[in-house]
């Protein structure tokens, strides 16, 4: 009965807690909506209408809500990519390098290594994992061995991938067959291509693997020993400091997870979409920004990182449909999107700091409690 | 290599390293007092775009400075109320700031003057040319300082001064007591919190006239996210000079060094395998450097 009384409590604790964590994404994103349709009557056009045929032709029409999930896989799988570092405190802003990097070595190995289909994608999507880890441990290992700061390495690495990938698919690996004009590579084996899920559409498995991402991340920071050591990292460095020479191992694992995982976002796109790896391909949408946003906006939480990705991809969606239909520009998708993130990042400034407040009282507590001892 | 041919790397390192330097002040400037500024990258995208706007409107090269001054500052207000006031997260509203200015100078361009990616006009005027009298006649120097702007020759005067300000003025020295002790410093009178937002909003003009010199000074247009990474290269410049102006200067030159030897090396190269010496360079020197770092601390127990 006790028992019985107790998990209810939690229930509605639970609850409480999760309609405390929605209020702030769905406070921002309403400003968002707001300052967009401000700028829509600048441009002379009736807000309402442009947002019924915004959402229309994103989130309603199956058709656009099949663009919309395809486009928000990589999206997805780039926030939960970037909340594996961020929640431990690695400031890794380099998503998009380890996308390219993983995805483009995924996409050679398909194309070159002989065999059956099935075993090649397995082993491509594979290396292509092992590469994105790696390309997110080297600023690991210079961070551990040289005290390098990875906000630095990270973005600069993301440059490198780019340019060194566009290198490749302009001149050896190029597509022969090609248009001149086309920087890609050949098209990878029709049997090694995920499934496509709905007819007449581009949506496809890729969706299933954001799906595993998401559900894998939930696992790891709920379930796992190693997400809240990884998260006390984060939080407390000093305190995981006790631990010695562990941080240095969970910090490793996590930067590789974040580049596994960042890779996964490049390879459903070329395996489920595009088929070849081409130049710029992962850039020009800013997958991996779009992603950082995400993280953001749900402040790290996985399920809300999951249906904010979804929601700023659908924003994309219809920001270009309501330019071919309506004349307003595609930018004003960009324009929601940047408010949404400003207002979320005003709102968790008072939030670090009522924080930081608790802490300082805690350290208090915790001197108070040494001088009695020592008493 | 013929000497002529030097005289042309060093002259095209002399026009990257300006903007660099000027960002890596600022970012010395925040470091010092004790403030890490990652919205460089902001406050430099925001200076070309308004620079160029104010150029296309007015075709006056002091008012559109101004306003690439002006609009970097604003965006160092911006990381100074946020981040010295209310102590939000630096991180969270640098990586904001920087995405926000990145939309918002697309979405501008388009609304604007209904350009996508980029801005190039004959109306534009860039900054003007100097070739100072007597030296353009000299051989290999001449061609070194050819075609230098102003901005290129100020950005070297700026950090003299922010020298001799911080290092050899009190109210310098109060400045750079905040940076160490903002507490200590506080107690005895000055007021921290001021002084640091004083500190971020000048970094954001600086970053600003930087991105001025990036729109119009070797090319006279903007393109979307010009600056490329710049404003973390300027970061990476500014430790490795230590916070220190003049060695902050020894280390932009380094960085505009790497990215005159890669416009150089172009032809020799693939332009892709070029444009990425700049960003490994940086790489390579912060490891280099802390090393050394290390090894002086280890001497020193």
């Amino acid at each position: 009965m006790k028992k019985n009384k107790i998990s209810e409590n939690m229930v509605l604790a639970s609850l409480i807690r999760g309609l405390k964590a929605v209020r702030q994404p769905a406070l921002a994103t309403l400003f968002g909506l707001v300052v967009g349709a401000l700028v829509i009557v600048a441009c002379g056009e009736n807000p309402f209408a442009v947002y019924k045929e915004m959402f229309t032709k994103s989130f309603i029409q199956p058709f656009y809500l099949y663009s919309t999930l395809t486009r928000a896989t990589p999206i997805i799988i780039c926030a939960m990519a970037t909340a594996m570092a961020w929640r431990a405190g690695y400031i890794n802003i380099g998503v998009e390098g380890q996308m390219i990097a993983g995805s483009f070595a995924a996409t050679v190995a398909a194309i070159y290594i002989p065999g059956p289909p099935i075993l090649v994608a397995i082993l491509a999507w594979l290396i292509g994992m092992c590469v994105g880890a790696l390309y997110a441990l080297l600023p690991a290992i210079l961070n551990w061995k040289y005290q390098v700061t990875m906000v630095i390495t990270t973005l600069m690495l993301n440059y490198v991938a780019n340019y060194i990938t566009s290198y490749f698919v302009t001149y050896p690996l190029k597509d022969p067959a090609g248009d001149g004009m086309a920087l890609q590579t050949v098209a990878i084996d029709k049997a090694m291509c995920l499934p496509r899920l709905a007819p007449k559409s581009t949506f496809n498995a890729g969706f299933i693997v954001a799906v595993a991402v998401v559900l894998f991340m939930i696992f790891i920071t709920k379930r796992t020993v190693f997400g809240y050591e990884s998260k006390m990292g984060g939080f407390n460095p000093s305190f995981a400091r006790y631990g010695g020479a562990k941080q240095v191992k969970v910090m490793l694992i996590t930067m590789a997870l974040s580049g596994a995982i960042a890779s996964l976002g490049g390879m459903t796109e070329v395996f489920g979409l595009k088929y070849r790896f081409s130049d710029g391909m992962l850039t020009s949408p800013s997958y991996a920004w779009t992603g950082l946003m995400a993280a953001l906006i749900a402040d790290l939480n996985p399920l809300g990182m999951f249906f904010i990705s979804i929601f700023l991809s659908g924003l994309q969606i219809g920001g270009s449909a309501i330019q071919r239909s309506m004349g307003v520009p595609l930018e004003i998708s960009t324009i929601i999107q940047c408010c949404i993130t400003l207002f979320v990042s005003v709102k968790l400034v008072f939030r670090f700091k009522k924080r930081k407040k608790d802490t300082e009282g805690e350290n208090q507590i915790k001197v108070e409690g040494k001088e009695g001892s020592e008493a | 290599m013929s000497s002529a041919y030097f005289a042309s790397i060093l002259n095209s390192t002399l026009r990257s390293t300006t903007p660099i330097l000027l960002a890596a002040l600022g970012s010395a400037i925040c470091a010092r007092v004790g403030v890490f500024n990652i919205a460089l990258e902001a406050q430099m995208l925001i200076g070309s775009f308004f620079s160029i706007v104010v150029n296309y409107f007015t075709g006056n090269v002091f008012l559109s400075v101004m306003a690439g001054m002006l609009s970097g500052a604003f965006i160092g207000l911006v990381v100074a109320v946020l981040q010295v006031k209310y102590k939000a997260a630096d991180m969270v509203i640098g990586t904001s700031l920087n995405l926000l200015v990145n939309g918002a100078t697309s979405f501008l361009l388009y609304i604007i003057f209904g350009l996508r990616g980029k801005l190039v006009d004959s109306r534009l005027v860039s900054l003007d040319k100097i070739n100072l009298p007597v030296i353009k006649d000299i051989p290999f120097l001449g061609r070194v300082l050819e075609n230098l702007t102003i901005i290129d020759y100020l950005a070297y005067a700026i950090a003299i001064l922010l020298f001799i300000y911080l290092f050899k003025t009190v109210s310098g020295f109060r400045t750079l007591s905040v940076g160490i002790s903002k507490e200590a410093s506080e107690s005895l009178g000055t007021k921290g919190t001021r002084v640091q937002m004083r500190m971020v909003i000048l970094s954001g003009a600086l970053c600003g006239l930087g991105g001025t010199v990036l729109s119009m000074g070797q090319v006279t247009m903007f393109t979307e996210n010009m600056t490329s990474g710049r404003g973390f290269i300027a970061m990476a410049a500014a430790s490795l000079g230590q916070n220190h102006p003049i060695l902050t200067i020894v280390s932009s030159l380094f960085f505009g060094l790497c990215q005159g030897i890669g416009l150089a090396l172009q032809n020799v190269i693939k332009s892709q395998l070029t444009m990425t010496l700049p960003y490994i360079a940086t790489i390579i020197a912060l490891v280099i450097f802390s090393r050394r770092n290390m090894k002086k601390a280890n001497a020193m127990k």
